[in-house]
């Protein structure tokens, strides 16, 4: 019994502590979503649009997803799902896990709770549960908002292929989350674990979407997560299972990095 | 992962409860302990005195398995914190120095999620001792002063069954009255068998609840033990008013007498070390009267400190 007390101390103790920051991403997504799908009726079948968009390059159209930007499909993928959604589940992991971890090291608050009876590792592990936890509850958020929007708005897209979307782009939150925990494991440096999970971050969503505009660099696209997630076109095309697989072994991996280093190094006092 | 925790062995408790050898911990090129070894008794109250930056609270985090020691060996309770960390902290309550609480939560959350980490916090006792430390449980963390803080993780040490509590500059910000309220709690605990190791560069608080004491400094032990003992090395201020002008060359003979002045019917000196010699000259001449300042253990630190740099 006091066995799974401490455990759901462990996990829910830093998911409880995390509340704040989780509303208020819950109502950026929520704010984000709504609002794009309400602009959807003005948007849909306008060939104006259409004509203008492919007057651009086509390598520009599809690395910012704007190509047929007037199906449901294009519409919430050059909208939503090529950018900023996964951007911000990929900074949300970031954020989460580094205020679960480094930060508080930084801020001398493990000092207290690694002197309980519990080992490192199930300190970690519990912490990394909390943030997975919260991308979960983010991506059943944005689920939900987008389902509902669909239907106020009029925007028919079949609900599987949402899903399956949301749920990648979750999955590609938690590998950033995993790295983070990997670098606050192995560092206490709250900065070092924002700059790298950020910056790599970015630089995965850059080496997805510009990489294929190169012939030479085009093969090497498949390198970031951001390929591995939304690279089917989730919107359009049912995911395969590797993709969901791709994603979630890495960031699972990541975190163990991050724990095993965590248990052998000094921890930082205030 | 729950194990009960096996009950004392008779052999277990022949062990000391702390036992520190050769410890060393480097952090880089600085050497924040360069080798100390001790031994803590059970049920005794150690004093672990020291200036700020002396590798008292780098040797504290060693035993709690928080750093990993450079070179040495520590076992509490027979126990290596290295191989049975969870063992180990399961009989320890441990008071951080620099005391860093989640700040959003409520005095009572806090006990609440360390309750559930401990598991051995008593309720009953909680509510007795936030009582007797006048403390207001269900303010929120960041609108106590550092006193207030302060006594919430003394009573999250005090609430437990730890056998061993190691208090790292305990009474930081604590105003008198709570400052003696703490030391009858450290008595209570003792009387109770519980071992406590207490770091502080607070003097008068080591020197009232301590049965023995280490002096660190600069990552090493320069003095080690019984308060009385330190008390016998101290250097106190001796005035006698003879009846007739003092004997001088009985008293330059005496052993550890220094700075001896003669002013008419009056001598005054510095003894360092026991009394006894000098009681022994003054008892063949009559004297008016004798002062003697209780030594000050202060200046005997400071003097230890100043002969080990």
């Amino acid at each position: 019994m006091k066995a799974v007390g401490r455990w759901l101390e462990l996990v829910a103790g830093p998911f409880r502590s995390s509340w704040r920051a989780g509303l208020g991403w819950a109502i950026a997504f929520v704010l984000l979503v709504v609002s794009t799908v309400a602009f959807w009726p003005a948007f849909k079948g306008s060939t104006g649009l259409d004509a203008a968009f492919q007057a651009l390059p086509k390598g520009m159209l599809e690395a910012f997803g704007f190509q047929d930007f007037t199906s449901p499909a294009g519409y919430l993928r050059g909208g939503l799902y090529e950018v900023i959604v996964p951007l911000m589940f990929a900074a949300a992991g970031v954020l989460f896990a580094n205020s679960a971890t480094a930060g508080e090291e930084d801020a001398g608050r493990l000092e207290l709770l690694l002197a309980m009876p519990i080992t490192r590792r199930s300190f970690l592990a519990g912490r990394s549960l909390a943030v997975l936890g919260w991308m979960v509850v983010l991506a059943i958020v944005v689920l939900v908002a987008q389902l509902l929007s669909n239907g106020a708005f009029g925007l028919e897209i079949a609900a599987a292929r949402i899903v399956s979307t949301v749920v990648l782009c979750g999955l590609l939150g938690t590998v950033y989350a995993g790295l983070a925990v990997a670098i606050a494991g192995i560092l206490a440096r709250p900065g070092l674990v924002l700059s790298v999970g950020l910056g790599l971050s970015l630089v995965g969503y850059l080496v997805a979407a510009l990489f294929p505009l190169s012939d030479v660099l085009a093969p090497w696209a498949q390198l970031s997560p951001w390929d591995w997630a939304l690279g089917g076109d989730p919107l359009v095309n049912p995911a395969e299972l590797w993709r969901y697989a791709a994603l979630a072994v890495p960031s699972l991996a990541l975190a163990v990095v991050g724990i095993a280093a965590f248990e052998r190094r000094d921890i930082r006092s205030a | 992962m729950d194990a009960p925790d096996a009950p004392s062995s008779p052999d277990e408790l022949d062990r000391p409860a702390l036992r520190i050898s050769g410890l060393v911990k480097d952090y880089g090129r600085v050497h924040a302990v360069r080798g100390i070894d001790l031994d803590v008794r059970r049920a005794e109250v150690f004093g672990f005195l020291g200036p700020n930056g002396a590798g008292k609270t780098t040797t504290i985090r060693c035993i709690l398995d928080l750093l990993r020691p450079t070179a040495g060996r520590i076992e509490v309770l027979g126990l290596d914190p290295r191989q049975d960390g969870v063992a180990v902290r399961r009989r320890i309550a441990y008071v951080p120095g620099e005391l860093r609480l989640p700040e959003r939560q409520t005095g009572r959350q806090l006990v609440a999620s360390i309750s559930r980490l401990r598991g051995d916090l008593d309720s009953a006792r909680v509510r007795e001792l936030a009582e007797r430390l006048s403390l207001d449980l269900g303010r929120r963390l960041r609108d106590l002063s550092s006193g207030n803080r302060r006594k919430v993780a003394l009573l999250l040490a005090f609430a437990s069954d730890a056998e061993v509590l190691v208090l790292d500059e305990p009474t930081n910000g604590l105003d008198p009255l709570m400052q003696h309220e703490f030391l009858r709690l450290v008595r209570e605990a003792r009387e109770a068998g519980t071992t406590i190791f207490l770091s502080s560069h607070v003097l008068s608080e080591v020197q009232r609840a301590a049965d023995r004491v280490a002096v660190l400094r600069a990552g090493k032990i320069v003095a080690l033990g019984t308060v009385d003992e330190l008390r016998g090395r101290a250097r106190q201020r001796v005035d006698v008013w003879f009846v007739d002008p003092p004997p001088a060359e009985e008293l330059a003979a005496v052993p550890g007498l220094e700075d001896q002045l003669v002013e008419g019917h009056r001598f005054a000196a510095v003894l360092s070390g026991s009394i006894q010699p000098l009681l022994e000259v003054l008892a063949r001449h009559p004297v008016v009267s004798m002062l003697v300042e209780e030594p000050d253990l202060e200046e005997t630190f400071l003097d230890l400190y100043e002969a080990a740099s």
